[in-house]
């Protein structure tokens, strides 16, 4: 092996230069988003504060659409204010439906999604009804849900698990499906049996969409549980949401808004990340 | 021994039965090399996946070892596929520990085998990542290593090199070369590759264009040890190309033609 030859100094300073560019980019992009926000912020803060606005436009009139520093006091009573813990019970509420609404319809996803790739003819003979069942707008069934469970935590993992399960459901059914022949037929020749086959083939194959759908699923799983909090319920973000509709009380539905923004980011990015770790062996899984 | 007799396959369609596979009858020795090629669709796969009893055949029978093949894979037969069949969620090292904890080998066993197979393979140090981190030829290795593992005495190889780079195929015939004689397996390797086919084996099976029949069993009687790397330069190896090629190449040739004939019908 020769020794690399020396490097044309100009062609590396222009690539140092590129990627000095593309830094600046990043760092451009972030300033413009954080300055968006802050121009937005000052627009609802002070464009409020102006009569004439807040008299004539409705999305400037602050018994509308409040004011950010009356939202962010309104947190602080809330949290640590003359309101203390009146926001944990309702947040744990609503989070701990969200995480067991999602866990059921993982794991129920998952199974069907594995036992129907299986067994062709209960595929074939269910997937009418299945796609009949997805195809109605699911809102609709939450004041059934409701009506049937009651006012409590069993409507709101219900309502999140009838609007996870199919995304996990299609997800891991399909995948399931795609996965090679010569795959499992290799597997045979080095000698497994069709056990082994689904332990060591379909169920990793099938669990890598299934995991691959978890980012979405979360936030489906939120979704549904504030669903079913506004139709009835009494605890969760949801019913916060409704109580300050009731009470037109516009800092406290920004407030509730705020904190349910904040939650479905970090889960979000939670499972993002652990998506990323459990499909560590499949780059082409990973959303970019 | 693998005894190919009287086979033959008919796929069914709507509109006609098509002969892949018109009638086969060979039969390759124990520890021999032998190589099928043929124009694209002349069910030189076919063929491969009935020997490993993927598939059975509509007409004759297959015999391993003495063993008709029925139902299931003969024992100690190893496949290699044209397509990558490396898990991708498993590690190299758990990959190539996979037909070994199928058997229900110890673990401590399984850990010292492992070790040398990734030695023989040249993948020392890459036990450890997941196949993804791997280059295309890398993968074939571990595909290889992971049948080897099995310690198989036939290997089927279903065009393993047909989506590699020349360097790296022309490398990999070394080490399946120096494999074969080391442990002696019989190996049948379908190619599309006639100077892949003339490099490697013993013998060198032409098929026709569909319905396929053997056209010509040609023995390569160049000896062993060969080099992979200069025996193409040799007028040994010029003369059975060449002898091989004035069969194949017709084939190439009117391939065409007989893909736009009728299928004969079937009985």
């Amino acid at each position: 092996m020769s020794a690399p030859q020396k490097p044309n100094i100009d062609r590396v300073a222009r690539l140092r230069e590129i990627a000095r560019a593309a830094r600046r980019e990043r760092l451009n992009v972030l300033a413009w988003q954080v300055s968006l926000l802050l121009l937005l912020l000052a627009i609802w803060e002070f464009g409020t504060r102006v009569p004439w606005l807040a008299q004539n436009v409705n999305v400037l009139d602050p018994f509308f659409v409040s004011q950010p520093s009356r939202v962010l006091s309104k947190l602080y009573d809330w949290t640590f204010g003359v309101k203390a813990g009146y926001l944990w019970p309702n947040l744990f509420s609503t989070l701990g439906a969200t995480f067991l609404g999602l866990i059921v319809a993982v794991s129920t996803g998952f199974a069907v999604g594995l036992l129907f790739s299986q067994r062709r003819r209960l595929a074939e003979i269910l997937s009418p009804f299945i796609i009949a069942l997805n195809s109605l707008p699911r809102i609709a069934f939450v004041p059934l849900i409701t009506m049937i469970l009651g006012l409590g935590m069993a409507s709101k993992v219900a309502t999140a698990w009838f609007i996870v399960f199919f995304l996990v459901f299609f997800n891991t059914f399909k995948g399931a499906l795609s996965i090679e022949r010569e795959l499992m037929d290799f597997c045979r020749t080095l000698g497994a049996s069709e056990r082994q086959i689904t332990r060591t083939v379909r169920i990793p194959n099938a669990l890598a969409w299934t995991f691959a759908a978890l980012p979405n699923a979360v936030s489906f799983s939120l979704i549904g549980v504030v669903l079913s909090e506004f139709v009835g319920s009494t605890t969760g973000m949801g019913y916060l949401i409704i109580v300050a509709l009731a009470t037109l009380n516009s800092a406290e539905m920004f407030a509730a808004l705020a904190v349910l923004c904040i939650v479905g980011v970090v889960l979000v990015m939670i499972f993002r990340l652990l998506e990323r770790r459990v499909l560590r062996w499949a780059p082409e899984f990973r959303e970019i | 021994m693998i005894e190919i007799d009287r086979v033959g396959q008919v796929y069914l369609t709507k509109t006609r039965d098509i002969w892949a596979i018109a009638e086969i009858t060979t039969t390759v020795a124990t520890g021999e090399f032998v190589s099928i090629v043929g124009p694209s669709g002349c069910g030189k796969s076919t063929l491969l996946n009935i020997i490993a009893g993927f598939i059975a055949p509509t007409a004759g029978v297959v015999r391993v070892a003495g063993v008709t093949v029925e139902n299931g894979i003969p024992p100690n037969l190893g496949y290699i596929f044209q397509k990558d069949t490396v898990l991708p969620w498993y590690r190299v090292r758990d990959n190539i520990a996979l037909g070994l904890r199928y058997r229900g080998t110890p673990e401590r066993e399984i850990k010292d085998r492992v070790a040398a197979l990734l030695a023989l393979g040249h993948l020392d140090g890459f036990g450890d990542v997941y196949p993804h981190e791997l280059s295309g030829g890398m993968r074939r290795r571990v595909a290889l290593l992971m049948t080897l593992a099995c310690r198989p005495t036939i290997l089927l190889l279903d065009e393993p090199f047909g989506a590699l780079d020349t360097h790296t195929k022309t490398l990999l015939h070394k080490e399946l070369i120096e494999i074969w004689r080391e442990m002696g397996q019989t190996v049948v390797l379908v190619t599309h590759n006639l100077d892949e086919a003339v490099t490697l084996s013993d013998r060198v099976l032409v098929l026709s264009a569909p319905p396929s029949r053997i056209l010509l069993d040609h023995r390569v009687d160049m000896p062993h040890p060969r080099d992979v790397f200069t025996v193409r330069e040799t007028p040994a190896f010029a003369h059975h190309f060449q002898t091989i090629w004035k069969v194949l190449g017709e084939q190439f040739r009117t391939g065409a033609v007989e893909d736009l004939a009728p299928a004969r019908r079937g009985p």
